[in-house]
């Protein structure tokens, strides 16, 4: 069974890039040299997401780990972001990766940030591309 | 690839870092590493370190006594350490040094790289992070709570900072002032330095009874970190 990529970018110069996954997800790995052109990002129920026509995009995958309890020592992934940035504006889309009592696996939450937003002005800028 | 998180304890000296910090010079070897799966930290009365089997059935005669006229500081946190080696036996209770004092190297929290935002702790009923009706969460209302942190990363806590009145912050849910950030909320962890493993932030976690609290009760809670990765 092919596996899919966490992501596939095509770049300005219509190359293709190709993500890995949730562990490994080479978004450290994009050229920095090369514009982003669309970003195609893979949902749990196998759709993709498209964004395109953002100056800037991010990503991040959000996890916890427990101290203690049944779960103690596991590494749950609980979101993936996936952010494109027009100017000062960041549409953000934050998908579900852990269902729980409210909320299903897949579930995408859209929301409209500033750059001075908390969440915003608080990631590691590095990982702009 | 994924950051990875790391949970040690100081056992020796709260004064020293697990890496060095600036110009104070830390030692790994006055921390545990928590094996998650199978140690835990136990909040007691006295219970004693270097017990050399399950405490378990010990814990109702070291229960911590409610007082009736100020609020009450669980005063030891142990480690049960399973895979430890005390007589020959698999079990080892460790006392964790400088819970609840005016101490920074405490609880440490380590990781193997960047995060793409500010890793950050919370308190939970249960693994399935979704309530805090617990009394020791504060009943549903978790500016109750009697679990109480302090980010130490940056400098210790003062005194008395897990009583009211203190720095300390309550913790129960993931409301933005619920949860303690712990890098002093200054953002994300960056790249590593050349030639480092690891880069750790620190906090001091303390139970704290309210005075005369009216329903005794033994209970569990969950504490997790929340962190992520680009």
């Amino acid at each position: 069974m092919i596996k899919r990529p966490l992501f596939i970018l095509v770049l300005e110069d219509e190359s293709i890039f190709s993500g890995g996954d949730f562990q490994n997800t080479k978004w450290n790995e994009i050229p920095d040299n090369k514009k982003i052109k669309r970003l195609f990002y893979s949902l749990p129920n196998k759709d993709y997401l498209c964004l395109e026509g953002y100056d800037k995009y991010y990503h991040l995958i959000e996890a916890t780990t427990d101290l203690n309890g049944k779960l103690s020592g596991k590494v749950r992934l609980e979101f993936a972001y996936i952010l494109g940035r027009r100017e000062d504006k960041i549409t953000c889309y934050k998908i579900t990766l852990q269902s729980k009592e409210n909320q299903k696996i897949g579930n995408i939450e859209r929301t409209e940030y500033n750059e001075t937003d908390s969440f915003i002005s608080g990631l590691n800028q590095k990982a702009w591309k | 690839m994924a950051t990875l998180l790391s949970i040690k304890c100081n056992l020796v000296d709260a004064d020293v870092p697990y890496n060095d910090v600036g110009i104070i010079e830390g030692n790994q070897a006055d921390y545990i590493t928590l094996d998650l799966v199978h140690d835990y930290l136990i909040w007691s009365e006295d219970l004693e370190a270097h017990l050399n089997h399950d405490p378990i059935n010990d814990l109702n005669e070291h229960a911590v006594v409610i007082d009736d006229d100020a609020e009450k500081l669980v005063p030891e946190c142990l480690v049960f350490d399973y895979s430890g080696d005390w007589d020959g036996s698999n079990y080892y209770t460790q006392l964790v040094k400088g819970m609840g004092e005016n101490k920074r190297f405490v609880f440490c929290f380590s990781f193997d790289g960047a995060t793409a935002n500010e890793p950050q702790l919370e308190a939970w009923d249960d693994s399935d992070h979704d309530s805090y009706a617990k009394h020791v969460l504060g009943a549903g209302r978790p500016a109750n709570s009697m679990v109480k942190v302090v980010c130490t990363t940056g400098v210790a806590p003062a005194t008395n900072w897990a009583l009211s009145g203190g720095a300390g912050i309550a913790i129960a849910g993931s409301g933005a002032t619920r949860i303690i950030k712990l890098n002093d909320g200054n953002g994300a962890l960056d790249d590593l330095a050349t030639g480092e493993t690891s880069q750790e932030v620190y906090a001091n976690i303390a139970v704290v009874i309210p005075q005369a609290y009216a329903t005794p009760a033994v209970e569990s809670f969950i504490l997790t970190v929340r962190y992520t990765w680009n």
